[in-house]
């Protein structure tokens, strides 16, 4: 993933969420719009089944991704009957040289860009910039972001920690304009601004939310319409899409829309979803002349063979980062990979490999929220402490594995169990104060330096069954 | 090459996994309720911050010169058949000059007018097909689009949009599915209407 941290320094998920603690500012804004979010999502599927509606969604997407060559192939073959360009890109290598392929044949200086995050995982933003291309993100969220030189640091509201006056002050830096920090006006302005660039565009690029197979179809979905834009008013069209983005047919849409929309937005149904079929036809009067789909595997192919496979079920509503703890404090930038949050904290690592993002696991208090929120019902935090085991048998150094066999053999016994917490009990009373140990030495400081460590009991469970005591211990 | 390598990684990965089942009934999204179908849909489609009005046929031309008088150019797509002939006698009657249906044209338009295939009432949302004669751009870049739909088209929920889509996508280069005006939340969440698309989406539905 090429996304990058810009602007949150570290290399570990500790250092750069550390930073961004420091800007208060940042959790506030954060935890009011996720708040926000969450509000919204509750209303929309008030009302509504939303259990019978999770399961039947999980198990169309467990149906699709467990027979993924099928369907691809399937759509693959109904997409080019229509007259779309199919190709399919093993790695972020491969998908950039497609894209580039196209953008130079077509001498294309600027690209109008609707949201994708396949592009951010591959680096197409830059790619394209080094062989002199102009890329416009259209998005305004994005274009926020890309304004600020940031990648952005939510799935769905990229410049969600940033405030109206943020805004205001980075269109003035970059277009000369001032604003009042009305969202209403800063709107307005990026609608004009950016009309231009779509009337003007030589190639428009989106991602694809998802690919149906039974008529070779792409569904993309936005709220903004620079998603529509991008698939109509420039010449060419180019589609990124994760390949285990398949849907069987529009039926399975029934479920999965509402799902997607009311988890992302809080909307029952978003403000567009476009189907694109094809180029234009011989008597359309617009639309792109050509379209070129990019079906990405990047790493993916990896996953759908473990026992992680289920992650790839994701369709990308970004509502378990709303709803994250960790992920309403530090927002997306601290987790440095593309996705952030507990989605991206199971994907990054499985994408890239644990040695680079193997610390994103532990940034996670393990509560289940996301598990509990996700609309096709991926058990993330058991994916979370399956890849914590990953990461310890990859990373752990000789000396800890075998302390920790000598912890579980003692424990495994009543002998060596009973001298080890007799042992501990007398080694803590310099320690414990109120049944708490505030500081302790190391390696249980790496432990005590943020939080509590409970105290042993005084007396044994046993002592006191013995003794046939009840109530608390006398402590 | 490259597809063959493609697919034969994923069937690798995949090789002896189980296929669980496609569920046979899908649980219904939204309840669509008993009322008359139109309240619905008019209650969806002004919750997402559009215009629902109901007229009889022979009104349609009055309610596009009501529309129109603010409006000093439209475009209007072939796919306002069978109303084509009351859009324009609107149009005149507002004074709004009509333009061929061009992209060109729909980039300096006020206002876009067009059809939709499908009304869905759980929702608020309207089916467009573009087409021939039927520019995409004529309900996306004038700041109002109109969209034209005859009552007996709104269906009550999304799983009589999806049986019919396929058909409308088979023979369109692009459909799409609009509810409401676009819209964001992109700044500190504040919900702001009219961003690239329209800022005003108005349905007229036509009373058989």
């Amino acid at each position: 993933m090429n996304g990058g941290t810009a602007g949150v320094p570290g290399r570990t998920f500790e250092q750069r969420a550390g930073a961004l603690l420091a800007r208060p500012e940042v959790g506030r804004n954060l935890a009011a719009a996720m708040d926000r979010s969450v509000a919204l999502r509750d209303a929309a599927f008030r009302g509504v089944d939303l259990e019978a509606l999770r399961a039947a969604g999980e198990a169309i997407r467990a149906h699709t991704v467990a027979d993924l060559a099928r369907y691809l192939e399937q759509w693959a073959e109904e997409a080019e009957a229509r007259g779309t360009t199919v190709r399919f890109a093993a790695d972020a290598a491969e998908a950039v040289a497609h894209v580039r392929e196209v953008v130079a044949r077509r001498g294309a200086r600027l690209v109008v860009k609707a949201k994708s995050m396949v592009s951010e995982e591959i680096g197409l933003n830059r790619a394209l910039a080094e062989g002199g291309v102009e890329v416009v993100e259209t998005d305004l969220g994005e274009h926020i972001q890309q304004l600020a030189g940031e990648p952005p640091v939510h799935l769905l509201v990229p410049a969600i920690h940033r405030s109206r006056a943020e805004v205001r002050d980075l269109f003035a830096r970059s277009y000369g304009v001032d604003l009042p920090d009305e969202p209403e006006r800063l709107t307005r302005f990026a609608r004009e601004r950016l009309r231009e660039r779509f009337l003007a565009a030589d190639v428009g690029i989106t991602g694809a939310n998802f690919a149906i197979a039974e008529t070779g179809s792409l569904a993309i979905v936005t709220n903004e319409g620079n998603g529509r834009m991008c698939a109509s008013l420039p010449p060419v069209h180019v589609a990124l899409v994760g390949m285990e983005r398949v849907v069987p047919s529009f039926r399975e849409l029934a479920v999965l829309l509402p799902l997607l929309t009311g988890s992302a937005t809080g909307q029952r149904a978003s403000t567009y979803v476009t189907v694109v079929g094809g180029p234009r036809g011989p008597h359309d009067p617009d639309g792109p002349e050509e379209l070129h789909v990019v079906v990405v595997d990047n790493g993916r192919s990896r996953i759908l063979g473990s026992r992680y496979r289920s992650v790839l079920h994701c369709i990308r509503c970004g509502a378990c980062q709303n709803v994250c703890p960790v992920f309403r404090h530090v927002g997306g930038h601290a987790y440095g990979a593309v996705y952030g949050g507990p989605i991206g904290a199971v994907l990054a690592p499985l994408l890239e490999g644990v040695e680079r993002w193997g610390d994103l696991p532990f940034a996670s208090s393990l509560c289940a929220a996301c598990t509990d929120v996700c609309p096709v019902r991926i058990p993330l935090h058991e994916h979370l402490i399956a890849l914590r085991a990953d990461v310890a048998a990859a990373r752990a150094g000789a000396l800890e594995r075998s302390a920790f066999r000598w912890w579980a053999r003692a424990w495994s016994a009543p002998r060596p169990y009973r001298l080890l917490a007799t042992a501990l009990r007398l080694a803590q009373v310099p320690l414990a104060r109120g049944g708490r140990i505030r500081r302790a030495p190391f390696p249980l400081s790496r432990w005590t330096r943020d939080r509590d460590l409970p105290a042993v009991a005084r007396r044994t469970f046993r002592e006191r069954w013995r003794r046939g005591e009840g109530g608390a211990d006398g402590a | 090459m490259e597809r063959e390598r493609f697919l034969a990684r994923v069937r690798d990965a995949l090789a002896g996994a189980q296929v669980p089942p496609l569920p046979t009934d899908l649980p219904p999204p939204f309840a669509t309720g008993d009322g008359r179908r139109f309240d619905r849909f008019a209650e969806e489609l002004a919750r997402a911050g559009g215009e629902p009005r109901r007229v009889p046929s022979d009104g349609v031309a009055h309610a596009v010169a009501e529309l129109a008088k603010d409006a000093q150019r439209a475009v209007v797509g072939a796919d306002v058949e069978p109303f084509r002939a009351a859009v324009e006698e609107g149009l005149r009657r507002a004074g709004c000059e009509p333009l061929p249906a061009t992209p060109r044209a729909a980039a300096s338009a006020d206002l876009g007018v067009t059809g939709a295939v499908l009304g869905v009432a759980s929702t608020g949302s309207v089916l467009l097909r573009p087409g021939p004669g039927a520019p995409r751009s004529a309900s996306l870049l004038p700041p109002i689009h109109l969209a034209l739909l005859p009552e007996e088209r709104i269906v009550a929920g999304f799983e009589e949009l999806v049986a019919a889509w396929p058909e409308h996508a088979g023979g369109s280069s692009q459909t799409v599915l609009v509810t409401g005006p676009s819209r964001t939340t992109d700044i500190e969440r504040a919900l702001v209407r009219g961003v690239h698309g329209p800022l005003r989406v108005v349905v007229l539905v036509v009373a058989a």
